[in-house]
């Protein structure tokens, strides 16, 4: 068994990998990409090509310009919980501070020569100081480099523009989008350094490109020369190392990171944390009630079977599988909450809006005014979305649960059983209906994932801020952090439901064995 | 299998009551405790009221201890025209402290008192300046937060908020502002020139905070430079109008507060808004060591009345935001009580006018057109499409006709059930920007068949279809946002009149969030969209601009048109507002001979608002929940 538990376990973590990688590569190749839920509008802008820089800087900023590839395998660096490399440091505030980036390498260095690489050598403070002088340095850091990445895309705009003065074969190498990529034009008589004849009526665009190359140039300088800065006061550790670390900037051990959700800006984890009780609590108090009325249900139309339990249920849960949810939440908020009608329930939310100012137990004050109270304004809240998740769910859980007690009702053990004058209680109960569990387990682990996920429609209807809004919201705005961590969550919790369910099977059948 | 209740059951049931006590217990504790807790509140609540009221008092006794003598009044006046913070030999505007567009306190049934709940249709994602970017956020901002300048609710002017003077560079390079001495933030500190200054460099400047969006906006801003305590000069690269509204336009965050946090935790930060505003967070954290009590989403967000504002404090105490996602339960919500305001779709505006006769009995149905209302159009391409061939629209008479041949009255009356007025141009209707004596084109299909055969587009092998000289076929392609009803209808109805004219329209519906793309590679015949608004005028270059036809540009379409970059480009270094306009008016009138777009719609804002409120108007720049006041106040229902 525990050789069969260990097997399981270890081939969950390829499962799991390639489900994210094909969610990953199913986002990253979605129509619209990722970068819609970045994309700028102008508005005020007073330059168009300040838009095209900026745009630049955000791709570079989240690393949407790099290789599908490299950038999934820069999230699973993340989420693993080993990390190799630079150990990155930990703020008092809990943020972790990764070591200063290299910045992009400078586009056409065959036509127009890198200045020569230096090194930046000073000796960081010590103590309070130093944490001053990195977050100065880190600021001029970022500053520097949104500057060199503004500045390499108004370099490519202007080779661009010049070689649209060129003309033909070059032209046809141009991205639609304008912003050249120089990989394309190797072949242009640029010269590596030398002077080339360039025609008269492009005197004017070469112009431009070559002060665009010696202004993107000059900010690399800057831009590099701050990194190495930032870089040195980083190995100073103003802050202690995140995580427990195992050899010095090589190995280290931390939580996994799943970074930060850009539709919203706040970390993954963060967005999960609240939606995850939210949907939890109303699964469970849903599957519970699910379960105690459609098992036993279930259970008593097999006794009766054809009789008028049987046919009632059947017809009843039946119907009710058959009501959209969608319509049902609409009949509840317009009926059920409508003063106009019957108003019994609130229209939205978890809670009151004066909860901050609740009792938790129902309260009659002085003057004799009963309060609700925290515990029951919550049940009272959660009455309609409960319903709504509830009352679907019966049908498939009865039918399936008397078609197993049938089977096992018909089974040749029943029989002896009965001959021998076992009284009818025992049959049904230690007999039939242990051996009818099989089928329910099944269908019983199916729970956890679906605990995660939540109900899209019913968190709609209801403004529930469950996960199934956050989900459906992320997937509407390709936030791929958001929808990447979801997955992995999911898929985990689905996995190991799977494998719970193999145990369950054993202990509840003997004859099923691991070994 | 014997069942006896022996010992150990005993004590296992003993011990199970022990636990079921205890927790029992340990709730009526919690009951008592919050009791005791919002007693505490309410007390404090009160203090916080009498101790406003106390300072309001001391600060009058002041200005009245002092001896009236005849030299007093001028003396104060004096004060007031003391410009030693003024640059010399440039008009100094002046501002009264500001006060309500209409005064509450003189309409019948005037309170003090009460909370006003709108319902938003979505959360909120963040509550953060500069770096929140909803447009829930924003109506959350602008209660919160003040500027140094505002537009005037009724006349859309600038006028001062923070500041109760200014000079403007007549060459549009600097601008200086003094601040209302009396101004504070919602703490008591009071507004200084460092807070401008921190706000504009090191808070919108500081690239560790994220606020990319804001940043890109003051790219014309060079430095931000504190003259005195009260007086802050901003200095700009180029003349352009806009300054102005960079400058006045930004909410002031106060330093002493945001520079606390590091940047990451303003970044993440839910609920991290503070200013002057005449409404404050109900939750606030004091610093870093409670950044735990900020609001977070999913919560309503409960702003309560700021007591220390610094000039006429709002009738209302508390301003509520919910959220409900469902449009049917807004209405309910609103009908219930549970909220004050909704946002009605068109068709549900009508509809509930229709069929509740009583509904305005109750409820003020509002429906106005304000400098906020953005217009919808369908945008022909004029240039070569993603790059390859150029599409019949790059001829200004086919999109004249284009025009013509959508009935636009038919169209608001069928598919926006009479909500809305025909849209003539870009320019805001209820914006001086633009003209009122021009009329957009009329439906008149002979006129636009006209106009095609004059270009070169005729049925000329009588298959019904018009066809161009080489015998190609008038086709496009009409790209639209899936996920709507009104969108699908409005696709109908434009592939019907189209095709009755003789035009092949073929559609195709993509998800919104494909649009960016469509739009960045300009791969379209045809495209159906918005612009919203929330300013009298803006800079028209991103969207007009022959420039903004590269990359980063909004000008889709690839219209290019010399007048209309030359008015760009004079109207937006021109300073004067009233010569701006008539820039504005006559660029108006070039874009609409051109018709690059279609104009289709001008979109009314509609409100449902609780007749429980008043002093509600309608003003040109939207609603002003600060002067409403409840009629009555009842009890808390619960």
């Amino acid at each position: 068994m525990a050789t069969y538990l260990i097997r399981r376990l270890l081939l969950m973590i390829p499962t799991v990998l390639g489900i994210t990688l094909m969610v990953f590569l199913i986002v990253a190749l979605a129509p619209g990409g990722i970068g819609a839920g970045l994309a700028v509008q102008g508005g005020q802008v007073s330059d168009t090509s300040k838009v095209a820089q900026m745009q630049a800087y955000m791709e570079d900023r989240y690393g949407l310009n790099d290789p599908v590839v490299v950038q999934y395998g820069r999230w699973i660096a993340r989420v693993c919980p080993v990390r190799f490399g630079t150990t990155s440091l930990e703020s008092p505030s809990g943020d972790r501070i990764a070591v200063p980036r290299e910045l992009p390498e400078l586009p056409m260095q065959w036509a127009f020569p890198a200045p020569a690489t230096f090194e930046v050598t000073f000796t960081p403070q010590s103590g309070d100081a130093l944490i001053e002088e990195f977050r100065t340095l880190q600021r001029d850091a970022e500053g520097r480099r949104r500057t060199y990445v503004g500045s390499v895309r108004a370099f490519k705009d202007a080779l661009a523009d010049h070689v649209r003065v060129l003309g033909d074969p070059w032209t046809a190498r141009l991205d639609p989008k304008g912003g050249a990529d120089p990989t394309n034009f190797r072949d242009l008589p640029l010269g590596g350094g030398q002077p080339t004849p360039v025609p008269a009526d492009a005197a004017a665009t070469w112009a431009k490109v070559n002060a665009a190359a010696a202004q993107m140039h000059q900010a690399w300088s800057l831009a590099e020369e701050a990194r190495q800065r930032a870089t040195i006061a980083f190995a100073a550790r103003p802050f202690p190392p995140a995580g427990v670390e195992v050899i010095r900037d090589v190995v280290s051990i931390d939580s996994p990171d799943f970074g930060v959700a850009f539709s919203r800006n706040r970390p993954v984890w963060d967005l999960i944390k609240t939606a995850l009780p939210v949907t939890m609590l109303i699964n469970l108090i849903a599957f519970p009630i699910i379960y105690l009325v459609a098992v036993p249900t279930g259970v008593l139309a097999s006794i009766r079977r054809g009789g008028v339990a049987d046919i009632a249920s059947g017809f009843l849960f039946l119907l009710l599988y058959s009501v959209p949810v969608v319509l049902a939440g609409v009949f509840a908020i317009g009926f059920l909450a409508n003063n106009q009608y019957l108003g019994w329930f609130p229209v939205s939310g978890l809670h009151d809006s004066a909860q901050a100012t609740m009792t938790f137990l129902p309260y009659t004050d002085p003057s004799s005014v009963w309060h609700r109270g925290w515990l029951l304004d919550t049940v009272w809240h959660l009455a309609l979305p409960v319903l709504c998740l509830v009352y679907g769910g019966f049908a498939v859980l009865s039918k399936q649960t008397r078609a197993s007690m049938l089977d096992n009702f018909n089974a040749d053990y029943v029989r002896t059983a009965r001959a021998k004058g076992v009284p009818r209680k025992d049959i049904v109960i230690s007999h039939v209906l242990r051996n009818s569990l099989l089928p329910l387990i099944t269908m019983f682990v199916g729970i956890f994932p679906a605990m995660l996920g939540g109900s899209v429609v019913v968190e709609r209807i209801f403004t529930i801020p469950g996960m199934g809004s956050l989900v459906i919201e992320a997937i509407n705005l390709r936030d791929r952090e958001l929808i990447l961590a979801n997955t992995f969550m999911i898929s985990s919790v689905s996995l190991l439901a799977l494998l719970l369910a193999d145990i369950l099977y054993a202990l509840c059948d003997p004859r099923v064995a691991y070994e | 299998m014997q069942s006896r209740f022996g010992v150990k059951d005993f004590f296992t049931i003993l011990l199970l009551l022990a636990v079921l006590i205890s927790v029992w217990l340990s709730m009526t504790q919690r009951t008592r405790m919050e009791l005791a807790i919002e007693s505490i509140r309410v007390k404090l609540g009160e203090m916080e009221r009498q101790d406003a009221l106390l300072q309001r008092q001391i600060e009058k006794g002041f200005a009245s201890g002092v001896p009236v003598a005849a030299g007093a009044a001028p003396a104060a006046a004096a004060a007031q025209t003391d410009d030693a913070w003024a640059r010399p030999g440039v008009a100094v505007t002046r501002w009264a402290t500001p006060a309500p567009a209409t005064d509450p306190t003189g309409v019948p049934g005037f309170a003090i008192g009460g909370e006003f709940t709108e319902i938003f249709e979505a959360q909120p994602a963040k509550l953060v300046p500069y770096i929140q970017s909803d447009v829930y956020g924003t109506r959350v901002l602008d209660r919160v937060c003040e500027s140094l300048g505002s537009f005037n609710p009724k006349t859309l002017k600038m006028e001062g908020a923070l500041a109760d003077a200014w000079q403007i560079d007549p060459d549009g390079l600097w601008i200086r502002a003094h601040i209302n001495p009396r101004a504070r933030f919602s703490d008591g500190a009071r507004v200084t020139a460092e807070d401008v200054r921190w706000t504009y460099l090191d808070f919108i400047g500081n690239p560790l905070i994220e606020a990319e969006r804001s940043r890109s906006t003051q790219d014309n801003l060079k430095t931000v430079k504190v003259i005195d305590e009260q007086t802050v000069e901003f200095e700009f690269k180029e003349p352009f109008f806009t300054n102005t509204l960079i400058a006045f336009g930004n909410p002031v965050l106060p330093k002493h507060w945001y520079s606390k946090f590091e940047p990451s935790q303003i970044n993440q930060g839910t609920g991290l808004m503070m200013g002057s505003g005449q409404f404050k967070l109900q939750q606030l954290p004091s610093g870093p060591d409670n950044i735990d009590v900020q609001w977070t989403p999913g919560t309503d967000v409960v702003l309560v009345r700021n007591e220390q504002y610094w000039a006429e404090k709002p009738p209302l105490e508390r301003l509520r935001f919910k959220v409900v996602s469902d449009e049917l339960g807004r209405l309910v919500s609103l009908r219930n009580g549970e909220g004050s305001m909704i946002l009605p779709s068109s068709p549900q505006f009508n509809k509930v006018l229709r069929e509740d006769a009583d509904f305005e009995k109750a409820f003020y149905a509002l429906k106005w057109v304000n400098m906020r209302c953005g217009y919808s159009f369908i945008a022909w391409q004029c240039g070569p499409r993603a790059g390859k061939g150029l599409t019949p629209f790059h001829d200004a008479r086919v999109r004249r006709a284009m025009t013509m041949l959508l009935d636009r009255e038919r169209m608001i009356r069928d598919i926006w059930d009479g909500i809305g007025i025909v849209s003539k141009g870009p320019m805001n209707p209820e914006s001086p920007a633009s003209d009122p004596a021009l009329k957009p084109l009329t439906f008149n299909p002979d006129r636009a068949k006209a106009l095609l055969a004059e270009a070169g587009w005729k049925d000329r092998n009588g298959d019904g279809i018009l066809e161009n000289e080489a015998g190609d076929k008038f086709t496009f392609e009409y790209t639209y946002a899936t996920g709507g009803e009104i969108s699908e209808r409005l696709a109908r109805f434009v592939k019907d009149s189209f095709t009755n004219a003789g035009i092949l329209v073929t559609t195709r519906p993509v998800d919104w969030s494909r649009y960016q793309d469509l739009l960045k590679l300009r791969d379209f015949d045809a495209i159906t969209m918005g612009w919203g608004n929330n300013a009298p005028e803006s800079d028209p270059r991103q969207i007009w601009h022959s420039e903004s036809t590269r990359e980063g540009g909004d000008n889709f379409i690839q219209w290019r048109n010399a007048d209309a970059d030359a008015l760009i480009e004079q109207g937006r270094r021109s300073m004067v507002e009233s010569d701006r306009m008539l820039v504005w008016r006559q660029l108006e009138a070039v874009i609409a001979e051109e018709q690059p777009y279609t104009f289709v719609r001008v979109a009314p804002w509609l409100r449902f608002v609780d007749r429980r409120f008043g002093n509600v108007n309608m003003y040109r720049s939207g609603l002003q929940p600060e002067e409403f006041f409840r009629t009555s106040v009842p009890a808390p229902a619960y």
